[in-house]
């Protein structure tokens, strides 16, 4: 009997979500003569967060209608999130708000008009090389995307320093990711992670630190769950973080401290780690020494000791308020130290704050300590939150300064090597870093950059304490480019907009956040004249050579002459860029050319430096001899890790002493509550809520304020009141949910929302980590007060005026 | 009408009382469940945003653990945007991705 069109899908939906956890169900589709759900199915990867998750578009008549996720693909094992769900309506046709045109305006008080591609380069070029000629190399900058593609951000950065002279090159990761770069160099002399995702079927202990990853990474949490929920006596869940959060639902022990104050506990723990003689004696005398200060001056073990003596887990306790005692503290750091294979997760919490780097070492001394390194399920694991923070931008060069394949600008044997390997003359790349984000933004307020491109990513919006660095992008003498999908508060501020192609639009690689390269290949085309970065930054350079009569600058491009733009053109980057230079670096890339990523469900986890290997899946625990190729080239004794990385002359872990510091701006009198900021909407705790407002959250896309009860009863504030939140640099008003989310004295707001009474980054703090120039977005000082009952409120969404 | 196939996760102590819950959700069909707490489950709604809605409303069913989308087909959507009879809306532009 045939079935319904609906019936039918529905149980392809079904036996789909079945044959995930080996469910026979009583139906089945044999012997149905339906046309196929969709024409052709097209692996990729969603670029919603840093995941990394792998699924199939299905295309049907040209336009993406359907998806599934790829069950072998060992990042997401074919499960999706909703977010991952909904970005086919963004591609192709579907979506009537996608930008479409190039469009300019001389004056940013003018409308935009509709132009031409070759007069959107042109008027590109001739900007660009006018504010090289007037005011010197460094006057231009490129801020680009932890979304880009790595070959985007490859040829972006080639063309600003081989070409242009100037190192300024940044990019968002710099706002979330700078202080894990930092952690991981400072402590493990490399940068990235040393294992793998697979570590979360193999921990017998999670300790999950300023992440929700519940919400923020949910198909990561969803294995640590089943991991937990599989082996519930021998697993143990630690979620130490100041704001409860859906994670708490597998956790067995809740550290809830107060913002700002989670370094006295890492010490302390490190403290008890010590006392009760749970250190890993071997590891730390083979492969380890301590350090500190600003000179990475060396120390004896005894100092350590005394050092930590600051941080008993009574006066850490004390220092730590929340729920924390020296009990829970103890309790965690036995779990800790004792487990078979324990795995740290931190995102944001820990990097987004002015001593982050400091943050990330103390985790990493943890492991270090007890020997949770390179041993299955026993990892000290940073996740990012962009597709393509590590594989575009740490790996590709994206920040100001570091060139290709983890090379530092400063050093001058490697900027010679990458002129060399581009083949244009030696001292073309200046040897001093450019800006880094917040003083690239800074310039631009001062007229200093005088041509800035920005590529997929709205610093408008997201920089913090925004409206002052509005006031920057917003002058007439500051040109501005930005390329992306959708207008933004950025666009508002560009003289030229470039329409470009989105994911499954174009072809190229993303690295998500455990060293793995994967392909997504075209599968529809863009709309109405939208380009690829590629083709345009090719086109532009082409031009920009011409202005500045400057030859070099075309070479730059030259080897990527007469390709096609949708497959030929990012491949031979991919090629360039692999091939050269990854060759002998410890992101070695090499064996993972198109042809082996299109073979593989998932992709290749660097260093794979032949084919045969890569294949394989690359290497899934860095250092260790035997599994990781560069381990068994750079040994030097007969130890079974090898801690190569390039930034460690002593090839040595090193534990460093770092005192508590608090956020650079206290709560006071005049400003009494912490502010912390995060990126997810959540209606987990609805059910758990205090006076639920359904037609508030049901239409949920604008943020609100999240108040502890105790707080808003002592403020009288009511689920739903407008609240007034108020910092020294800004103010937003936004709807309040009243719930035991934040701890005592904390309010926390979401910071996806574009009306400009509710971003909230016109409130938090520009100040930065002086060794990562990562933003304190996390922490501020501020004020509430009720300015009123409930109101109707509409979602914002920035459109097109032109 | 968008349809999804997904695995939600029942924490394994409270099975029945999560599936009584999800039983009484419009819209979603329990196709089988496990002793580990999995259960297979296909969403229908109206709109794709009436389905993000509806795996909010399961997760913050307190018996829930996770929900898992595995497939997910929206090929009359995509034909009532091409007729113009649907605007999707836009839930995110470029909004900070951190
Ligand atoms: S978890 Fe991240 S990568 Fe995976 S589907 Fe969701 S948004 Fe996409």
């Amino acid at each position: 009997m045939g079935l319904s069109r609906r019936e039918f899908l529905k149980r392809t939906a079904a036996l789909t979500a079945a044959s995930y956890v080996g469910m026979n169900l009583p139906v089945s589709l044999e012997g149905e003569a339906q046309a196929a759900d969709a024409d052709s199915w097209h692996p990729g990867t969603c670029r919603l967060c840093g995941s990394g998750c792998r699924l199939e578009l299905g295309v049907k008549n040209g336009q993406a209608v359907a998806l599934r996720g790829i069950s072998k693909s060992r990042t997401n094992f074919g499960y999706l999130c909703m977010k991952g769900m909904l970005f086919y309506k963004l591609m192709g046709q579907n979506h009537p708000e996608r930008l479409k045109k190039p469009l300019y305006r001389a004056k940013k008080d003018q409308p935009f008009k509709e132009i031409s591609w070759d007069e959107a380069l042109d008027i590109a070029a001739k900007e660009f090389a006018k504010a090289v000629k007037a005011h010197g190399n460094n006057s231009v900058a490129y801020y680009g995307s932890g979304q880009a593609l790595t070959e985007e951000t490859y040829i972006f950065q080639k063309i600003m320093r081989g070409g242009l002279q100037t190192n300024n090159v940044e990019g968002n990761p710099r706002l979330c990711m700078a202080s894990a770069v930092g952690g991981y160099l400072t402590s493990f002399g490399a940068d990235e992670p040393i294992g793998s995702y697979d570590n979360f079927e193999r921990a017998s202990c999670f300790f999950i630190i300023g992440s929700n990853t519940a919400e923020a990474h949910p198909v990561l949490f969803r294995r640590i769950m089943r991991r937990k929920m599989d082996n519930r006596d021998r697993v143990k869940v630690i979620n130490a973080d100041p704001r409860i959060s859906p994670t708490s639902r597998i956790s067995d022990l809740d550290l809830v401290f107060e913002p700002g104050t989670d370094l006295a506990m890492l010490n302390a723990m490190a403290y008890v780690i010590i006392e009760e003689k749970l250190y890993d004696e071997d590891f730390l005398k083979n492969y380890s020494v301590f350090r500190k200060g600003k000179d990475k001056k060396q120390v004896s073990f005894e100092e350590y000791k005394k050092f930590l003596s600051a941080y008993t887990p009574e006066k850490a306790a004390q220092i730590c308020g929340g729920n924390i005692t020296a009990e829970k503290i103890r309790t965690a750091a036995r779990w800790f130290a004792t487990s078979e294979g324990t795995m740290s997760i931190w995102t944001m919490g820990i990097n987004q704050r002015s001593r982050g780097v400091w943050a990330n070492n103390l985790i990493h001394n943890l492991h270090i300590l007890t020997g949770q390194l390179c041993r299955p399920g026993a990892d000290s694991f940073s996740l990012t939150g962009q597709p393509n923070a590590c594989g575009g931008v740490r790996e590709g060069g994206g920040l100001c300064h570091i060139l290709p394949a983890h090379r530092l600008v400063k050093k001058d044997k490697l900027r010679h090597q990458v002129e060399k390997l581009w083949g244009i003359p030696q001292g073309r790349i200046p040897p001093k870093p450019g800006y880094h984000t917040m003083a690239m933004f800074e310039a631009v307020n001062q007229g200093k950059i005088k041509a800035i491109w920005i590529n997929c990513t709205s610093p408008a919006q997201s920089l913090p304490n925004c409206d002052k660095y509005i006031k920057g992008m917003a002058r007439d003498d500051v040109f501005m480019v930005v390329t992306d999908i959708f207008p933004t508060r950025t666009t508002e501020l560009a003289n030229l907009i470039m329409p470009t192609a989105f994911i499954f639009e174009k072809t190229g690689v993303y690295g998500c956040t455990e060293r793995r390269s994967q392909l997504t290949r075209k599968a529809v085309d863009a709309p109405g004249d939208a380009r690829p970065e590629v083709w345009i930054v090719r086109e532009w350079a082409l031009r920009l050579s011409k202005e500045l009569n400057d030859p070099v600058i075309k070479k730059c491009v030259e080897p990527f002459m007469g390709k096609e733009p949708d497959y030929e053109l990012p491949k031979a980057i991919w090629d360039e860029y692999t091939q050269k230079l990854t060759k002998d670096r410890d992101n070695d890339l090499r064996g993972a050319t198109y042809e082996v990523l299109e073979q593989l469900p998932d992709g290749v986890q660097w260093p794979a430096p032949t084919k045969e290997f890569a294949l394989k899946g690359g290497t899934d625990i860095k250092f260790v001899r035997g599994i990781d190729p560069l381990a068994d080239k750079h040994a030097k004794n007969e130890m079974p890790y090898q801690f190569y990385g390039p930034a460690h002359p002593d090839k040595k872990l090193w534990i460093w002493l770092r005192p508590q510091k608090g956020p650079q701006e206290m709560p006071d009198a005049h400003y009494p509550f912490y502010l912390s900021t995060g990126r997810v909407i959540d209606h987990w705790h609805t059910s758990s809520m205090t006076g639920r407002i359904p037609e508030l959250m049901r239409a949920n896309p604008y943020a609100f304020v999240e108040i502890n009860p105790k707080d808003a009863e002592k403020m009288g504030i009511k689920p739903g009141d407008m609240v007034e939140v108020t910092s020294r640099r800004g103010r937003n008003i936004l709807p309040a949910k009243v719930y035991v989310g934040p701890c005592e004295g904390m309010v926390f707001v979401y910071w996806h929302d574009m009306y400009s009474d509710r971003m909230i980054n016109r409130v938090t703090n520009d100040v930065w980590d002086p060794g990562s120039k990562e933003p304190e977005f996390k922490i501020c000082a501020c004020r509430i007060k009720k300015v009123s009952g409930p109101k109707p409120l509409k979602p914002f969404i920035v459109q097109m005026k032109s | 009408m968008p349809i999804g196939g997904f695995v939600v996760n029942l924490h394994p102590d409270k099975i029945p009382e999560g599936l009584a819950r999800l039983e009484m959700m419009e819209g979603l069909e329990i196709h089988g469940s496990d002793e580990k707490g999995n259960v297979v489950v296909v969403l229908e709604s109206q709109t794709s945003e009436q389905m993000e809605e509806m795996v909010k409303d399961i997760m913050a069913v307190e018996q829930v653990l996770s929900v898992g989308l595995t497939y997910f087909n929206a090929e009359d959507e995509v034909e009532k945007i091409k007729a113009g009879t649907y605007v999707p809306e836009r839930s995110f532009g470029r909004k900070p991705l951190h």
